[in-house]
């Protein structure tokens, strides 16, 4: 089954958590089956990540409904308090793993509408027009979210890591 | 502040503009050491992602799990399903409809063959195959006559196929024989000898070669498929193993049969 690997990779950066990545993957084969959502053009996976992050939204509202409390939007001002306890110390900053878990948990903390069109650009390798197309916005606002999370996860990677040699003049 | 060519430059890096405006960007970044100093970090962010970001595959129960949904929409257990079969999802496309009596594995094969890059691949036989393959792994398919005795499956093949395939156990390669199973298709009873591999199952189909070529090494909807002939024999190994795994046990089946022949 090609593109379930992306498949499964995109729902679980849209939804943190495997087992409901899991139900949303399922549930996007099956609307792709039963062609709920018509496939226009040729950009199959293009076509199956829209389905992907169309199931997480509605996954998302039943578990919001369900919760009967609203859940916080998912806005820069959450994630500026994002979780930094678990910062690790400088001395053990630098093995690769935790440059693995820092990066991780950086890109988690990204608001979603900047995570998605960053790993949709460095993950699945698209264009900012098949961009545009998933995340159903223009192709400037594509531009301007990559940038933006771009920068982010530089001025943050900084914060976080500070052993780094910084920008080398 | 920000250059303002901040944008064009990521374009740049991305690949979004064309010759000239690359031309063009590149001179700018040549007397700007702000968008040299973004082009710098918009490489080593890329890098970083594309080497340190999980790429991890889908768990393989979720793919059980979504073949077994497709299954039952399509509406396997469905007797008629299998009499329906005919080529009708061929010429239909599945988001028009293809559920109700189309046959599971056809209709999930289908499904696999619209998601799969290699669709101008020649070879309805290999569709037959891989959808062969498929439907093999659906619950109770598997194999009609289970065992991990050579000495049983092979004379089994005697009486339910038109061909005496080889047949070995390699547990000790890791290659454990599970059973056989007889398929029709090319309009005769092929002969289905079926491996498991780690969590792998290895259908190896054999058939009597017609005259339809078949490629030697191919991908098909995901599935690796490996065929050779033996004598007038067609031999076709399917699986989603891995290309090693997969070509490990065509090879211990090749030395097999020269052994047979001795």
């Amino acid at each position: 089954m090609p593109h379930l690997d992306a498949a499964h990779r995109f729902a679980r950066w849209l939804s943190r958590s495997g087992s409901d990545a899991d139900d949303v993957v399922q549930e996007a084969f099956l609307r792709a089956f039963r062609g709920f959502d018509g496939l226009r053009g040729s950009d199959v996976k293009g076509w199956l990540l829209t389905i992907v992050r169309n199931c997480h939204a509605t996954a998302l509202k039943q578990q919001q409904r369900r919760a009967a409390v609203p859940l916080p939007q998912e806005d820069d001002e959450q994630f500026s308090s994002a979780p930094t306890a678990s910062t690790p110390d400088p001395e053990s900053a630098s093995t690769a793993d935790d440059d693995k878990r820092t990066l991780d948990r950086l890109i988690a903390a990204l608001p979603q509408e900047h995570r998605e069109v960053l790993l949709l650009r460095e993950l699945e390798d698209m264009s900012y027009r098949e961009i545009a197309a998933v995340t159903r916005v223009p192709i400037g606002t594509v531009m301007s979210r990559l940038a933006r999370a771009r920068a982010a996860l530089r001025v943050k990677w900084l914060q976080e890591t500070p052993g780094e040699p910084r920008a080398v003049r | 502040m920000q250059c303002a060519e901040h944008y064009r430059v990521q374009a740049y890096f991305d690949g979004e503009v064309d010759a000239v405006s690359a031309v063009d960007i590149e001179r700018h970044a040549e007397r700007c050491a702000e968008c040299r100093a973004l082009l710098e970090h918009l490489a080593s962010t890329r890098e970083r992602i594309r080497r340190d970001l999980e790429f991890g595959a889908a768990p393989p129960q979720l793919r059980a799990r979504i073949m077994r949904m497709l299954d039952q929409e399509a509406g396997v257990g469905d007797p008629r399903g299998a009499a329906r079969r005919p080529t009708l999802w061929r010429n239909r496309p599945f988001w028009l409809g293809a559920g109700g009596g189309v046959g599971a594995a056809l209709a999930a094969s289908l499904l696999f063959s619209l998601l799969s890059p290699s669709l101008s691949l020649p070879g309805p036989l290999l569709d037959e195959v891989v959808a062969a393959h498929v439907r093999s792994l659906m619950p109770e398919h598997l194999t009609d006559v289970v065992s991990t005795d050579r000495h049983t499956v092979k004379p089994w093949f005697a009486g339910h196929a038109d061909v005496s395939p080889v047949v070995a156990d390699f547990a000790g390669q890791g290659y454990r024989l599970v059973g056989g199973r007889a398929d029709y298709f090319d309009h005769q009873r092929a002969a289905v000898v079926v491996y498991e591999h780690g969590p792998h199952f290895i259908n190896v189909f054999t058939w009597v070669a017609s005259e339809r070529t078949f490629p030697d090494l191919t991908t098909r909807s995901g599935y690796h498929v490996a065929s050779w002939r033996v004598g007038n024999l067609q031999y076709c190994a399917v699986s989603d193993a891995g290309w090693d795994e997969v070509l490990a046990l065509v090879r211990l089946l090749r030395d097999a049969g020269e052994r047979d022949q001795r």
